[in-house]
């Protein structure tokens, strides 16, 4: 059966809760501390001499949306009817918005140590960070970086990306100048605010622990990363004439990417699941747009 | 690197020797060019290390010999003695463990940029990675 994952701007208050509570008992089992700990554990950066599968490289896209499908896998075995609800950033952009609302993320971090006090993800409402990297066990955020003002990513920014007609190209990292892939995770060589695109600007954006290496600490992770698949999904349809993913054949051995990228045969870890195996998801779940 | 160091030990011995006007005048458009900095040790990737006050925190860095699992041009950097988790970039910059979205131009800006998103009230807790 065919679910479907829908804008979160669009969740009855019912939806909403459900899918709260849900989040809450993955949490209160421990289960959820995985989903943090293996984000951490398998972010590899691409100036580093070893296989790199979830930034900076062209599975960054069938590897989150693997990811993804286990955490619903997870929070559907907790509530059948809960599915990963998407934000689309390019409308739902103050913090303001109803995502930020007390019974869905909980607002913004409070000034001095960032700490979010509200909603169900606040420390005192029982949220404890256990994979962190600071001494602090509560949730941080800064939403738009008040300090030094910064906007979300705007439909232009999403047409940058998706206008590339090629997935990805060579040097297949953070420095390839063309292709979807890199457009939509948002690495840039430019300077001051013009440095974060799309992905990478609302994890800079959001801030607090969506900026390191624990994003996945913050439950808005999910949210945000559900739009990143969906515009993948989207960019597909407009492409049919391009290849799904690239590359299809892995590096030779004196290429520098040799056994540092995944090629679309090849296994993402932690799993076995290929990017091939990831390039179609019509039968197990579909996006409300 | 090596080809710069390369050309800071020429340089130093053309000095020492005092060579002939032609030369000196050559190492001394060279100089012009290249700025105060040359007259520094040949500096390991990264800058050299450093001990500094930034707002507040002691921030700390050395690099590390021998590369250790995260390969060449690791650091050993901390923020009031805890470890900040760095990684290298492809564009050679570096990344921390605290921001994840942008390309640092050296362990010390890192060091720094951690320090800015830690805020007044948070410490590291030596997680590296």
């Amino acid at each position: 059966m065919v679910y479907t994952r829908k804008n979160q701007s669009s969740l009855s208050r019912g939806e909403r809760r459900r899918f709260v509570d849900a989040v809450l008992r993955l949490k209160r089992s421990g289960e959820y501390d995985e989903f943090v700990r293996t984000h951490i554990d398998l972010y590899v950066s691409d100036g580093e001499h070893r296989l790199r599968v979830a930034h900076m490289t062209p599975s960054f896209l069938p590897w989150h949306r693997r990811f993804l499908l286990d955490f619903e896998r997870a929070l559907r075995r907790v509530d059948a009817d809960v599915t990963v609800p998407y934000w689309d950033w390019t409308k739902d952009r103050t913090p303001a918005a109803s995502l930020w609302g007390e019974d869905l993320m909980g607002g913004t971090g409070r000034r001095g140590d960032r700490r979010v006090t509200t909603g169900p993800f606040a420390r005192r409402n029982g949220w404890v960070i256990k994979e962190g990297i600071t001494d602090g066990d509560f949730l941080t955020r800064d939403l738009g970086r008040p300090g030094d003002p910064l906007k979300l990513p705007t439909r232009q920014d999403v047409a940058w990306a998706t206008a590339e007609t090629v997935y990805d190209v060579s040097p297949w990292d953070s420095t390839s100048r063309r292709g979807f892939r890199n457009r939509l995770e948002g690495w840039t060589s430019a300077t001051g605010d013009e440095r974060w695109r799309n992905h990478n600007r609302v994890h800079r954006w959001v801030g607090g622990h969506m900026l390191g290496g624990a994003s996945v600490n913050d439950p808005v992770f999910w949210l945000h990363h559900a739009f990143v698949d969906l515009l993948w999904s989207r960019w597909q349809r407009l492409r049919p004439d391009s290849a799904p993913y690239l590359p299809a054949k892995p590096p030779s051995a004196g290429d520098p990417q040799y056994r540092r990228i995944v090629a679309r045969g090849e296994p993402m870890p932690p799993w076995r699941s290929t990017p091939q195996d990831m390039l179609g998801h019509e039968g197990v779940y579909r996006y409300a747009e | 690197m090596s080809s710069v160091r390369t050309v800071h030990r020429l340089r130093r011995r053309h000095l020492i020797a005092a060579a002939a006007t032609a030369a000196l005048g050559a190492v001394g458009a060279f100089r012009g060019l290249r700025g105060a900095d040359e007259e520094e040790q040949p500096e390991a990737p990264g800058g050299p290390s450093f001990d500094e006050t930034y707002r507040g925190r002691r921030i700390q860095g050395e690099p590390v010999i021998r590369g250790g699992e995260h390969g060449q041009g690791s650091w050993r950097v901390t923020v009031d003695g805890q470890p900040l988790g760095l990684m290298r970039r492809a564009d050679g910059g570096y990344l921390s463990m605290v921001d994840h979205y942008q390309s640092y131009a050296s362990p010390l800006a890192a060091a720094r940029g951690a320090v800015d998103e830690l805020g007044t009230h948070q410490a590291l807790n030596g997680r590296l990675h």
